[in-house]
């Protein structure tokens, strides 16, 4: 009886301990990505090719489209979406700049947005380092700015960033489904 | 007679369905759920799904998760960023990583680690800020290096940017890691940072002063 009693604690010590070492993070099914301006400016960086120093960068998870309707439907129109998955979207400036005709400066903000049919408003935040768009907390907004929307005639499977640049400085990209937005932003 | 004979053969035909369908089983449950299979992502003419993606780990453990829950009036303590290269069937450490030779610890951009306070590793004090952190793998132990070279990718490291280096044992883990997993575990006056791949695992342990 005893043997059996220390035969069962052994299989379960052993069954424990290999679900923790197991509970380390399976890769996420919405993986995260970065996006920075000037455009891979941590490869153009080991090139020795940078011409300007890094002027922001995006960090934001990237949730697929799978078939799914998503502007209107599974994202909807007029309530504050995450513009991402999992870990709210951050959005930092290496120096101050302009959105619209507001001093943003520099800093780490989360990015959150309102999308409508035609025009989405942006939001940077400053309440970081949270989940999602779950306690979003419209007190801590540094700002809203509104921004028209383009249709696309291919839709993009996985929400996708990036930067492009402008005559003023750059513009952020936010591409999924058939949907793109553009979120210009002036360096002068 | 042929009663006994279908009975038989009836029995021998459930006895293979039932053992195909256990080995159909235990090909499922012993599949380990860090392992994902390769899959070519669809274009994206914005930002191409990389095959090794981005993930990131907090301390306090889910940090962001439990601000939805909880009303937390303290910042995070640190964060890490990573990118996480797949095994792929490769043996990982003295073969794809050579020893003794630079690792960047992910993959695409250096990996970084940020610490929200001062803290202290292995008696020395670190100051809150950002830092690209790599290692250089030996067969019995690991450096793990804290370099001021932000912004970079991770094949080249600018060693002359090193902040600081510390020396960490490194063990055989008892579940191979498909992907390399970076993640925080408290211990006491402060957290590890766990370094995971294949079938090798070190840590680094980190302190800091309390604030709760």
């Amino acid at each position: 009886m005893k043997q059996i009693t220390l035969l069962a604690l052994l299989i379960i010590s052993v069954l424990v301990g290999t679900s923790q070492t197991n509970n380390l993070p399976p890769v996420d099914k919405s993986p995260m990505d970065m996006c920075y301006y000037p455009g891979n400016y941590p490869v153009l960086k080991i090139q020795d090719k940078i011409t300007e120093p890094a002027v922001a960068r995006v960090i934001y998870s990237r949730p697929q489209k799978n078939g799914r309707l998503i502007f209107g439907e599974l994202v909807e129109y007029g309530k504050v979406w995450r513009l991402g998955a999992n870990e709210a979207t951050e959005i930092e400036f290496f120096k101050a700049v302009k959105i619209g005709d507001k001093k943003v400066e520099k800093g780490r903000y989360t990015l959150y947005a309102i999308p409508m049919e035609s025009s989405w408003t942006i939001i940077l935040n400053k309440d970081n380092d949270t989940w999602g768009a779950f306690k979003y907390d419209e007190q801590k907004d540094v700002l809203r700015t509104t921004v028209p929307v383009q249709k696309l005639n291919e839709a993009v499977e996985a929400l996708a960033m990036t930067f492009e640049k402008s005559d003023s400085g750059c513009n952020l990209i936010i591409a999924w489904d058939n949907i793109k937005a553009s979120l210009p932003i002036s360096l002068k | 007679m042929t009663k006994l004979a279908c009975t038989f053969f009836l029995c021998c035909f459930l006895f293979i369905a039932c053992t195909n369908g256990n080995e159909k089983n235990r090909d499922q449950t012993e599949k380990k759920p860090d392992t994902a299979i390769v899959h070519t992502p669809p274009a994206n003419p914005y930002a191409p799904i990389d095959i090794s993606p981005m993930d990131m780990s907090y301390f306090p453990v889910n940090y962001s998760q439990l601000k939805m829950t909880h009303d937390l009036t303290t910042p995070p303590v640190m964060r890490v960023i990573y990118s996480r290269p797949h095994r792929q069937g490769r043996t990982i450490f003295g073969n794809l990583l050579k020893y003794g030779e630079r690792w960047r610890l992910g993959a695409n951009e250096a990996s970084e680690i940020e610490f929200f306070q001062n803290v202290t590793i292995q008696d020395k004090k670190v100051n809150a800020g950002r830092y690209v952190i790599y290692c250089i793998p030996y067969q019995d132990k690991w450096t793990i290096v804290l370099n001021n070279d932000l912004y970079s990718w991770g094949l080249k490291i600018d060693s002359t940017k090193d902040l600081v280096q510390f020396e960490i044992p490194i063990k055989k883990t008892t579940v191979d890691f498909e992907y390399f997993t970076m993640v925080f575990q408290p211990i006491t006056h402060g957290a590890e940072l766990v370094m995971a791949w294949d079938d090798t695992e070190g840590r680094l342990p980190i302190n800091f002063q309390e604030t709760r």
